[in-house]
This record gives structure tokens, C-alpha cells and sequence, in this order.
């Protein structure tokens, strides 16, 4: 029974990171109808700043609680940086083409991203140095909480807070949700559309580097590749909550992160991968709009 | 009332809360030409959509050629026979004008083994499929743009290729779905003239959408008026336009209609 | 379309004779590439038809190709040797070589079509963006489903080995274009026929297109089907000639970088996605110098591409050699 609860803490841990991630894909979706491609690789560029800087700052060496905020503070620069840029570039261009250009070209920049981070950084993995310490945090009964799995779990928490908060509380999310409604009738009501659209990638690239920290922290080896994967079952857990609804990313990625630990870890971990695809075919073929999604 | 073509038996629509359309009775005999007419909203294209199997009703029947056709699936239906143009022109934009017939022409066939092979036949029989395309081109004055792109006509040929290419899956009924949508007065009377001389030469029956009172006068044998859903009136043109519930269904919705 | 058959077979024909010069004219290398030329023409063609003239966004086409790898793999090593030993000892060996090799061939081309069927009939309910995520990930679980079957090698891939003077490999450029362009030419058949107008008809208007008598699911799922075979048909070519199979070379990358030869190509255009996927898989090979540089050269094309000319390199037109004889300038007869 210890073993249930375990696995769950463990699988809450990912669907936690999951669900950041797969709050990127719901609100630019929302607002542009886009399936961004390209936001698997944010989370990968967000883990490797944040190598590089926790190396420049030799933060290995003493692991500490203000290290983390410092380097998750640059990952999170550096992908709002990366967010906007690559919205105003590659898919800013293409605003009313159609479906179909802005898909192919985010698979275009997802590519880039892969190759140029190969180059960059090198194809071989690297190991994210350990800014705390592992050790047990507390125990409830026989149930060990690590203090990595708090940690992650008490940031995405307060992540979604503040998600929360402006989605809900500010001008700015109150926009966000205007132009996710209707974009023409948002852009007559004089809501400033294209800053809309760049923010609202900038918040889902911010959440995204925010994972691949929490990532690098829980799983010390990453790789320019690393988006790859993961970037496409966050996808997923985005569907499932309901492609564009916030809360259903949330809830997508938590349940996605649960099954995926609770199945890999009691069935079969070779077939851990397919868990998120077969989810997806059967929310396709029995509610396509997800669980949170409006038909 | 066995002759009908096309029968309406209390035919209801329901979308959720909403009721489209209610209890509506109508028939069409095989060579009439009738009007559907109504403000906006009064439920003429849900009708259609029923009758073409767009919706399944949510009761009543409807019977075309005494077989049930409710709920069964579009291309179905107009395999049996019912043939429609749409509100909105909806050819197959891409593709030139002939293609855009023989589509139509050859909805029921496929492509198979045969046209991999293409046996000594098979040339034949393409150039007689061509032929007949062009044909139906001519006969409603449209074979000067037969290689010419569909979306690059003008707005009134545009629709007449939406009727030819009704025209070439050979039905017994046809539905225009406002035919005359955007047109002005000299081009609406072109059209009336076009859809007559169809009546004529091909023998078929037509149900048109209209919210045009004059353009359907003299053009068709009866008029039946829809209002949120139901049938208000029917009967001759000249009748209907007097009909007090129609002039207040009209003027009430939006007051510029005579 | 006549003239263009009688080039195919002509070409047929002489790469068939070609088959016993070219593998003393081209070196090693130069083989290898044109094999992967091939195999992508084959394999972006095939996506083209349901893409491109049927408007369905299918992006998990790389996973029909793994099917048909596996399945033509798995049964020459199981059975094909055996057949092959037997046919070589009646037949001279090239001839016995060349009556096995459309066996695994077939065998690749259906069992993806029975996939494509399988994967087609409950996905083309859905439309646009879900569609497109329904085959994506029905393309991942095939690729995670063969990774989990250790009878075709599992997770260390699965080599075509077989008992010696036996050689199950088959690497004939010249039978191999012939298997393309013959792949090639029956579905420009399919698609440039009365019969087939009703692909584009459902491209360009499916509510119109099922109003006119066109049974608008079926011929979707047809076209999936026969896109399936051939992507079969193409990942049975790679495996046979490579002698060696593993998921990794089917992944989702590889769908996406279909679907850009597709698009590049011009939706709608066979010759412009097979010209898309030959130019795209020679240029990284033969730019092999640029080193890491030639992938972002490629990822780079493509989002440029998307800005600059979204129709793609031949939009919906076939290359025709008449309207390149032409004068730039005057107007072009109607959509081919």
C-alpha cells in the first residue's frame, strides 16, 4: 500500500511538471489556434540555461535554495526571450495563412531547435548539477517525501497560483481570454492583439523553463533531445484536459503524470511511453473536446 | 397524394432547446416548382438540411419516391435523386469548371484497378464522360469556361455552375438554397429565366429558398412561408402575398418587404 | 497523363536493364543515397495523396513505413530465406533474387495497408488539427508497439540475417526506382481519373462533395489505405536494402519531415513532392561538409519556405514538360 502512495507522490511530481508544460501548448492554442511544435524544445533550452548558469556560478558546489531561484529566474528569462522571439519571427508572418503554414513551419523551428541545440550544446547528455542536496524531507507513515519532490511539487503549485492569478485577476489575462474567445471582436474592442499573443507566449515559455529546471533537478541527465518526448505527452495531457482550457491542461497533466507512474510502475515500464498515445486515441475517439473542453 | 415526389409528413428539427422547425407538411409533385420562403431564421435552410439528410429530424418522416429517406446520409440521398445548391456557393473552388461537373457526374464511381490499367476502353470511355460534362456545360451557357479555374467566374456564372453541377448527378428534385443571394434586379431576372428554362428541360421538380417575395412571383406554382419554424401559409404566389401573417411576419422581422 | 505513363515505363524499362550496369558505374556511397532518395520519394508521394489531394492532415505517415519495414523483414528472415534458397536452386541467382524480391515487397505494402485501415477508419472522423493528433499518435504506438516484439529485435532492432549464400538484402538501384516509379504511376492513375476527382472534390468541399453523391468517408479512408500501402512498400525498400531495421528510423521527426516534402513540394503536386523529398534527402547528404550545419539548413528552408511561398515549390500543379517548353508569361491551361 506504501508502494501506491509512493508511486502516486511520484506520479503527481511529474504531472505537476507535465502540467506546465502542457499549459504552454493550451494557451497558445487558445489564442492562435496553433499547435506549437516548437515548445518541447523551450522546455529543453530552459533545462540547459539553467546548466550553464548553475555552472558559471558554481552552485554545484553548495546547494542551496537561492541557487535554485537564481538559475530558475535566467531559465525563465532566457525562454521568454526564446518564446517571444520565435512567435514574432516564424509564426507572427504567417497570422491568417491558414492552418496549415504555421503547423509546418513550428515543426520547421522545432527541428531548428533540435539541430542548433545539438551544435551548441553538444549532442552528448550532461548532468545537471545538484542544487539541493537529496536527502528525505519528511516522512507521513512509511511514505518518504523527498525533498526534491517537495520542492517541485511546492513550485508548481505556486506557479499555477500565479497563473491563476493573471489568467483571472489582471488586464492582461483578462485579454489573454478575450482573444482565446474571438480575436477579431478582442481586436475591434481595441485589445492590442499581437502584444496579447507575445505575452501569452512568454507565460508558457516561463512555465515551460520552470519544468525543464524541476526536470534537471529530479533528473539530472539531459540532452539537447530532451524536448522531444516529453514536449509531445505534454501535448497530450493538454488534449485530454482540453486543448485551450487552462484548468484542463492542469488537470491533463496531473492525471497524465499519475496513470503514466501508476501504469509503469505496476504493468510494464517498456510500454510507459505508449500510456500518453493511447490515452490520446481514446479521448480522440470518445471526447474529442477533453474532459474540460466545451463540444 | 400518392403521385408526390417529395413529402414532409410533420416533420420537426430540434437542436437542443431550440426547435428549428416544427411540425412542417409539405409535398412536392414531380414537376413543381415550389417556393420555400420566410424571414431570416425561420428554419428554410434546416429544412433543406433535413431533406438532403444534413440532420435526421427529430420527428416525422420524409418521404421522397415513397421510400423513407430521414436520417439516412447525404450522398445517399442524392444518389436517390435530391440534388441542392447551398446559401453560401460551395464549388469545389480549386478545380476547374469541367471538373467541377464531372465530379458530380461521377460522384458514384470510384477510381479502382481499371483506371490503373486503362485497358483499350478506358480512353473511350473518358472522353464520353468528358463529353456529357460539356454538354450540361453548354446547355446552361457555361462551356466557354469549362478549363477555366471554379472560383475565378463571375458571381452570377458561379452560381449557375453550383446548379449544373446539382444538375449532373441527374435528380429528380432539386434545392436552391437561395440562388439569388447578392444578385441585382437585371441578374435576378436572368436567373429566374434560368431556372425556369431548367424546370422545363429537364423535367425535374424545384424547391427554392427565397426571402425575395417578387422574385418568386410568376416564377413559381406555389409558395409555402416558414415563420420561427413554422408553416404560416401556402398556396398561389398572388394569395400569399396577402396573406395578412405573412405581411406581419415580414414587416415584423425586418419592415422593408412587400 | 499519357505521355507521362509512356516516359514511366520507358524508364521502367531501361532501369531494369540498368540494374546489371550500375552497380559497376556507381560507387558504394552514391548507392546508398539514391536508395534513401527513393524511399523518400516513395514514401512522400504516398502521404501526398491523402494530404495533398484528399486535404487530410495526416502526420504519423512514418509509422506505415515501420510497419512495412517489419512485416517484409520479419517475413524474409522466417520464411523468405527459405524460399529464396529453394528458387536459387533452380534459377540463376539474379533471376531467383529478382523473382523473391516483390514478395516482401507485397507483404510490407499490405500489412501497412491493414494498418492504414485500422488507423484510418476511427481517425478520419475527426477533422482538421484532431486528425492530424489522432495520426501522430497512432503513428507513435505503432513505433512503441514494434519496439515492445522481441521476435523482430525489439529495442536493438532487427537485422535481416540469413543462412549463408543466401543473402536477403537487395540493393538494385535500378529495380528499385523501377518499384518507385511503377508505385508512382498507379496512384497518379488513381488520382488523374474521372473516378478520382473525388478525392480533390473532398479536399476542396466535403460538405459539397457528400451533397453531390460522393461518399465522403469512404474515399478518405481509401485514400489512406492505398497511402498506406505504398509507405509500406517504401519501408520494405529501405529495410531490404539496408539490411537492418529499427524504430528510430521511423519516428515522429520522420513523419514531420514528410509532411515537409509534402508541403514544400506544393500540395497537390506528385512530381513536386517526390522533386521536395529527392532534393531534401540529397542535399544533407551531399552537404555533408557543412557538418551539424546542414540540418539547420534544412529546418531553415522550410520555415522560409512557409513565409516566402506558402503554396510550396509547384502548388497544385504537376511538372509538365509542355508548359516548361512554354513562354513564362503566357497563361497555363487549367488545373492538370
Amino acid at each position: 500500500m506504501e508502494q501506491f502512495f509512493q508511486q502516486l507522490l511520484n506520479g503527481i511530481a511529474w504531472g505537476g511538471i507535465y502540467a506546465l508544460v502542457a499549459l504552454g501548448y493550451t494557451m497558445v492554442y487558445g489564442v492562435l489556434r496553433l499547435i506549437n511544435f516548437a515548445h518541447g524544445e523551450v522546455y529543453m533550452v530552459g533545462a540547459m540555461t539553467g546548466y550553464y548558469v548553475a555552472h558559471a556560478l558554481s552552485l554545484g558546489r553548495e546547494p542551496s535554495l537561492a541557487g535554485l531561484v537564481v538559475v530558475l529566474l535566467a531559465a525563465m528569462g532566457a525562454c521568454a526571450l526564446l518564446g517571444a522571439t520565435i512567435e514574432r519571427v516564424a509564426y507572427r508572418p504567417l497570422r491568417g495563412a491558414g492552418r496549415l503554414a504555421p503547423l509546418i513551419t513550428a515543426i520547421g523551428v522545432s527541428l531548428l531547435l533540435q539541430n542548433a541545440g545539438q551544435l551548441v550544446f553538444g549532442a552528448d547528455p550532461k548532468f545537471f548539477p545538484p542544487l539541493l542536496a537529496s536527502r528525505e524531507s519528511f516522512r507521513v507513515g512509511a511514505l518518504a517525501v523527498s525533498n526534491i519532490q517537495l520542492t517541485v511539487i511546492t513550485t508548481v503549485v505556486v506557479l499555477m497560483a500565479g497563473l491563476q492569478l493573471i489568467v483571472n485577476r489582471t488586464r492582461f489575462g483578462r485579454a489573454m481570454r478575450a482573444v482565446s474567445m474571438d480575436a477579431p471582436a478582442a481586436a475591434l474592442m481595441g485589445v492590442p492583439v499581437d502584444r496579447v499573443i507575445s505575452g501569452t507566449f512568454v507565460l508558457g515559455s516561463v512555465l515551460a523553463a520552470a519544468a525543464g529546471i524541476l526536470v534537471g533537478l529530479s533528473n539530472p541527465k539531459i540532452d539537447p533531445l530532451m524536448g522531444l518526448l516529453p514536449g509531445l505527452k505534454a501535448f497530450v495531457a493538454a488534449v485530454l484536459g482540453g486543448i485551450g482550457s487552462i484548468p484542463g491542461a492542469m488537470a491533463g497533466g496531473l492525471l497524465l503524470g499519475i496513470v503514466e507512474t501508476l501504469v509503469s510502475g505496476y504493468l510494464s515500464s517498456t510500454y510507459r511511453d505508449a500510456i500518453a498515445f493511447v490515452i490520446l486515441i481514446a479521448i480522440l475517439l470518445y471526447r474529442p473536446t477533453g474532459l474540460f473542453g466545451t463540444a | 397524394m400518392s403521385g408526390d415526389l417529395l413529402v414532409l409528413d410533420s416533420v420537426t428539427v430540434r437542436f437542443g432547446g431550440l426547435t428549428a422547425v416544427s411540425a412542417l407538411d409539405l409535398r412536392v409533385g414531380p414537376n413543381e416548382l415550389v417556393a420555400l420562403i420566410g424571414p431570416n431564421g425561420a428554419g428554410k435552410t434546416t429544412a433543406f438540411n433535413i431533406i438532403t439528410g444534413v440532420y435526421a429530424p427529430s420527428a416525422g418522416r420524409v418521404v421522397f419516391a415513397g421510400r423513407e429517406i430521414g436520417g439516412e446520409r447525404p450522398h445517399r440521398i442524392c444518389r436517390l435523386g435530391i440534388a441542392r445548391t447551398f446559401q453560401n456557393i460551395r464549388l469545389f473552388a480549386g478545380l476547374s469548371v469541367l471538373d467541377n461537373v464531372q465530379a458530380a457526374l461521377c460522384g458514384g464511381q470510384r477510381s479502382g484497378v481499371a483506371d490503373v490499367l486503362r485497358g483499350p476502353g478506358w480512353r473511350r470511355r473518358q472522353q464520353e464522360h468528358a463529353a456529357r460534362a460539356r454538354e450540361l456545360l453548354a446547355q446552361l451557357g457555361l462551356e466557354r469556361f469549362a478549363e477555366a479555374r471554379a472560383d475565378s467566374l463571375p458571381y452570377g456564372e458561379q452560381r449557375r455552375l453550383e446548379i449544373a453541377r446539382a444538375l449532373a448527378t441527374g435528380p429528380r428534385l432539386l434545392l436552391l438554397d437561395e440562388p439569388a443571394a447578392g444578385m441585382n434586379p437585371s441578374e435576378k431576372e436572368a436567373l429566374r429565366g434560368f431556372i425556369a428554362r431548367v424546370r422545363r428541360e429537364f423535367g425535374i421538380a424545384i424547391v427554392l429558398i427565397d426571402h425575395d417575395i417578387p422574385f418568386v412571383m410568376n416564377l413559381c406554382d406555389r409558395v409555402a412561408v416558414l415563420d420561427h419554424g413554422e408553416k404560416i401559409a401556402e398556396g398561389a404566389p398572388e394569395k400569399v402575398k396577402r396573406d395578412p401573417r405573412v405581411i406581419e411576419a415580414y414587416l415584423g422581422a425586418d419592415g422593408a418587404h412587400a | 497523363m499519357r505521355r507521362a505513363a509512356f516516359l514511366a515505363i520507358a524508364a521502367v524499362a531501361l532501369l531494369a536493364l540498368a540494374e546489371l550496369a550500375l552497380p559497376q558505374v556507381l560507387n558504394r556511397y552514391y548507392a546508398t543515397i539514391g536508395v534513401r532518395i527513393l524511399v523518400a520519394v516513395l514514401a512522400a508521394t504516398s502521404l501526398q495523396l491523402v494530404n495533398g489531394f484528399t486535404g487530410q492532415f495526416s502526420i504519423g505517415h512514418a509509422g506505415f513505413m515501420a510497419v512495412g519495414a517489419y512485416a517484409s523483414a520479419a517475413l524474409s528472415v522466417y520464411l523468405g530465406a527459405g524460399w529464396l534458397e529453394a528458387l536459387q536452386s533452380v534459377l540463376p541467382q539474379p533471376l531467383a533474387r529478382l523473382a523473391y524480391f516483390p514478395l516482401p515487397l507485397l507483404a510490407g505494402g499490405l500489412a501497412a495497408s491493414l494498418a492504414g485501415l485500422v488507423v484510418g477508419v476511427p481517425s478520419l472522423r475527426l477533422r482538421g488539427d484532431y486528425l492530424a493528433i489522432a495520426t501522430l499518435g497512432f503513428g507513435e504506438i505503432i513505433r512503441i508497439a514494434i519496439l515492445n516484439v522481441d521476435a523482430v529485435g525489439g529495442a536493438r532492432g532487427f537485422a535481416l540475417s540469413a543462412p549463408a549464400g543466401v543473402d536477403l538484402r537487395y540493393e538494385g538501384l535500378g529495380m528499385i526506382g523501377a518499384v518507385v516509379v511503377l508505385s508512382l504511376l498507379v496512384m497518379a492513375r488513381l488520382v488523374y481519373a474521372p473516378g478520382g476527382l473525388a478525392f480533390r472534390a473532398v479536399r476542396e468541399d466535403e460538405i459539397a462533395a457528400e451533397a453531390m453523391g460522393i461518399p465522403t468517408t469512404r474515399v478518405k479512408v481509401e485514400a489512406f489505405v492505398v497511402a498506406s500501402f505504398f509507405a509500406g512498400v517504401a519501408g520494405a525498400l529501405f529495410a531490404h536494402a539496408e539490411g537492418y531495421v529499427h524504430t528510430n528510423s521511423f519516428t515522429f521527426v520522420r513523419s514531420f519531415e514528410l509532411v515537409a516534402f509534402v508541403v514544400l513540394g506544393g500540395l497537390g503536386s506528385f512530381t513536386g513532392a517526390a522533386i521536395a523529398a529527392a532534393g531534401l534527402t540529397a542535399a544533407p547528404e551531399l552537404l555533408r561538409g557543412l557538418g551539424e550545419w546542414r540540418m539547420i539548413l534544412y529546418s531553415v528552408l522550410i520555415i522560409a519556405t512557409m513565409i516566402l511561398r506558402p503554396q510550396g515549390l509547384l502548388g497544385s500543379r504537376e511538372l509538365s514538360l509542355a508548359r516548361l517548353r512554354r513562354r513564362p508569361g503566357t497563361a497555363a491551361a487549367g488545373a492538370g
